[in-house]
């Protein structure tokens, strides 16, 4: 992975010592909060509902094992025991003293990591696929180009105070696994028949309350031109992006309001000044910058191994097995593997999605040195964090593949439900953040619980939940295939249900069924919804295949039939006495 | 209110705190009535107007001499609000090239970027050579941004430590993109 030269490090020292001098100056009153609130979210520090929280990037979900132990340390040592890995390659902190962050981030500095840009309406975290650089329908390994963006766009002075945040998602897979679409930009890689790297572009995708798929806006763009491209991109966006209300200052809404070919033209018009035939911009990346960055990403050591199925794995192992482990196991290989590049290795996706007994997402100090040592003994001490919250060990020999298992095991990190229901996607929600209307932990956790069958689970396949605390959708509700929404109605907590959302490539947005729910009905709401599929599922058909045939009436139906004397056409919350107590389930002491 | 010290931090020279020659006129007075010098602001001899204000009355043409002639000597200079488009306006800019000493781009508040583009396509696109002020809600911890896109000079909120302030231009050694007053330090690693 990439390793910091002076450049980078001093770059990130540097920058702590003026986050610190900011820090100092907001301590002895000589910065007010509402100025200091800006600059504190631009290196990720939020102010939550009890401390502050603080986002850390992992650019593009990459980490190494020894940075991962230094996340360890600072769980341990500044907040309280754990680390909350997001949806966007990050890990957050949520119990930090304002006086104390400066030191972390000297910490993380050494470690060559950092929170810049981890928040405020500046060029986020750039993500990419979980498996880049070893996933078998890779075309284009992205990671050089991510850690060139990542660099170009770093205190980047012009688009420091843009109108909002801007998201970048860069894919090189046949399958998507970056929710591409729903970022401010998507650039796919891709190579043409001459072997040169090209990019295509889409601009104005994004969740939060007006959730809308990015349009392609430019194709076949040569990789090195990215950074004059973008800069036009940018600049448009930062000129011409609505300042006037919070809510529509993405620049989704601006695409959408000048219709994606007028955004088009637009940019392309202020790129010809910057770059064109007869004018290379000096913006543009050089062959230099390319082999400064692409050396860090050759393939590690491999050996030259025989490739083998999971039938053939088991069958080797027959003698091996304990009975008891035999199902767990052969589950495990199932579902948390991925096929790799490389004949006689495999990915390996560690669950963070236990059964009601952690939030989605969240390692202890001691699993993330657990982590960091499994990395270490079975994939060349590196990892990757996904967009569904958990870790991926990218480089693990098939012969490895029982004694990780065992290991992990011990850690509880084998569960094997990746792609099931419960390995859903959480925001914190009203647990910690300030922003949530309401709770998303709890209902997570009654959901885990109420599925907690694993039989049951793997009959029931793929299928995707999303839950987010908030219409900013950190839970990226808007493509689960089921999302679940907190929304405030007078003070009190609701849950509105998605249906249809999907990720990959056939990425969609979820149709809310109709009125909100109680969070104590959310339980069995799911398990309608599921029983639908259940009853009317073709052989092998998964629950968004079914919910594509046969729309959502059947759905909805189920959704609110156990409410008895609801009018499912009546948009108006009703009373809480309008349920009955029958019909509160007993996750109610959950919430 | 206006700040009696400006930062001037020129493109070839450290940045020092110099007395503010100019004052930054909002326009506003003029409201309604006939165009004449006693609609701009006395007691400063300088003063930077509204580009639009500019726009409308065309000083440079105009029948009042006395505007006319303080154009010439160089004692008027044009600020940009930050929702003003300049590329629409290229004609008058180009034209304001030999005519303003300096131009100002405006910051309704700090968070607030736009003025970030308008500094770099005057640098870019107009080939502006002279000073761009950046006027407005400026504060310390804009500077640095400001003086990679293409200001050099502020007018800081009356409130900011000019002491404190002077200090953020030298904060980073190395930069990752390239600005108006450098390369980006990648190129030579």
């Amino acid at each position: 992975m990439y390793k910091y030269d002076h450049i980078d490090q001093t770059l990130v020292n540097q920058r702590v010592a003026q986050f610190k001098d900011q820090v100092e100056r907001r301590l002895n009153g000589t910065l007010a909060e509402e100025e200091f609130r800006p600059l504190r979210l631009q290196n990720g520090l939020y102010h939550q509902r009890h401390a502050y929280m603080l986002r850390v990037a992992i650019p593009y979900g990459l980490l190494s094992a020894k940075q991962l132990r230094t996340l360890a340390v600072i769980s341990g040592k500044y907040d309280r025991g754990y680390g909350h890995f997001t949806t966007r390659q990050n890990i957050q902190f949520n119990w930090i003293e304002l006086e104390q962050t400066p030191k972390i981030l000297a910490e993380l500095a050494k470690v060559q990591m950092h929170a810049i840009q981890t928040s405020g309406n500046c060029i986020r975290n750039i993500t990419s696929d979980a498996f880049a650089g070893v996933a078998a329908d890779e075309s284009v390994d992205t990671r050089p180009i991510c850690e060139l963006l990542r660099q170009w766009s770093t205190l980047h002075p012009e688009f420091a105070h843009l109108p909002r945040k801007f998201k970048f998602a860069i894919n090189g897979a046949k399958e998507d696994r970056t929710v591409l679409q729903c970022h401010d930009v998507g650039i796919e890689l891709k190579k043409n028949t001459n072997g040169e790297l090209l990019a295509n572009l889409y601009a104005g995708g994004g969740m939060g309350r007006t959730p809308i798929l990015g349009s392609l806006i430019k194709q076949d763009l040569p990789w090195q031109l990215l950074p004059s491209y973008l800069t036009a991109l940018l600049r448009v966006y930062n000129r011409f992006g609505r300042r006037d209300n919070l809510y529509k200052a993405r620049i989704k809404i601006l695409v959408k309001a000048l219709g994606p070919e007028e955004f088009a033209r637009q940019v392309e018009s202020e790129w010809e000044h910057l770059h064109s035939q007869s004018k290379n911009s000096s913006d543009n990346f050089t062959p230099a910058e390319w082999e400064r960055v692409a050396k860090h990403f050759t393939k590690p050591a491999y050996k030259q191994l025989p490739s083998f199925s999971n039938s053939e794995l088991v069958q080797q192992w027959q003698a091996d097995i304990d009975p008891n482990e035999r199902i767990g196991f052969v589950r495990w290989l199932e579902r948390n593997t991925r096929s790799h590049q490389l004949s006689g290795y495999a990915s390996v996706i560690l669950s963070l999605k236990p059964h009601g007994t952690a939030a989605p997402g969240d390692a202890t100090t001691a699993q993330m040195n657990a982590i960091a040592d499994l990395s270490d003994q079975f994939s060349f001490g590196e990892l990757r964090v996904t967009h569904e919250q958990n870790l991926v060990l990218a480089d693990v020999q098939q012969s490895e593949l029982l004694n990780l298992w065992r290991a992990a095991k011990k850690q509880n990190l084998v569960l094997p439900n990746i792609g099931l229901l419960t390995d859903l996607i959480a925001c914190p929600g009203g647990d910690f953040c300030s922003l949530a209307n309401a709770k998303s932990l709890p209902i997570a956790a009654a959901i885990q619980e109420r599925f907690d069958d694993l039989d049951y689970l793997h009959d029931l396949g793929d299928i995707s939940l999303n839950i987010s605390g908030c219409i900013n959708s950190c839970g990226h509700h808007h493509v689960g295939n089921i999302g679940v929404l907190g929304v405030d109605k007078d003070g009190e907590e609701w849950y509105q249900i998605t249906l249809g959302g999907e990720q990959g490539n056939n990425t969609a947005i979820g149709k809310v069924i109709g009125p909100a729910f109680y969070a104590n009905e959310i339980p069995a709401v799911i398990t309608s919804l599921i029983n639908t599929y259940v009853e009317k599922r073709w052989a092998d058909e998964s629950f968004i295949q079914t919910y594509r045939r046969l729309g959502p009436t059947p759905f909805k139906e189920a959704a609110y039939l156990h409410q008895g004397r609801r009018n499912k056409d009546k948009t108006e919350a009703f009373e809480a006495s309008d349920i009955s107590d029958a019909a509160k389930p007993v996750t109610a002491e959950l919430i | 209110m206006m700040n009696q010290q400006v930062i001037s931090y020129p493109k070839d020279g450290p940045p020092t705190v110099i007395p503010n020659e100019w004052q930054v006129w909002d326009g506003q007075s003029d409201e309604g009535a006939p165009l004449n010098t006693s609609n701009l602001p006395h007691g400063r001899s300088k003063v930077l107007v509204p580009f639009d204000w500019w726009r409308i009355h065309n000083p440079a043409h105009h029948q009042n001499t006395d505007v006319r002639e303080r154009a010439n000597k160089g004692e008027i200079g044009v600020w940009f609000a930050a929702d003003e488009d300049i590329l629409k306006h290229s004609a008058i800019i180009e034209a304001g090239k030999t005519l303003w000493p300096v131009v100002g781009a405006h910051f309704p508040i700090f968070r607030d970027g736009r003025s970030f583009s308008t500094a770099a396509l005057l640098r870019d696109r107009f080939s502006w050579e002279k000073q761009i002020r950046a006027i407005g809600d400026v504060l310390i911890d804009q500077l640095l941004q400001g003086a990679r896109v293409g200001f050099d000079a502020f007018e800081l909120r009356p409130d900011q430590n000019l002491d404190v302030a002077l200090k953020q231009f030298d904060l980073f050694s190395v930069t990752t993109q390239n600005s108006w007053r450098a390369k980006r330090s990648l190129l030579e690693a």
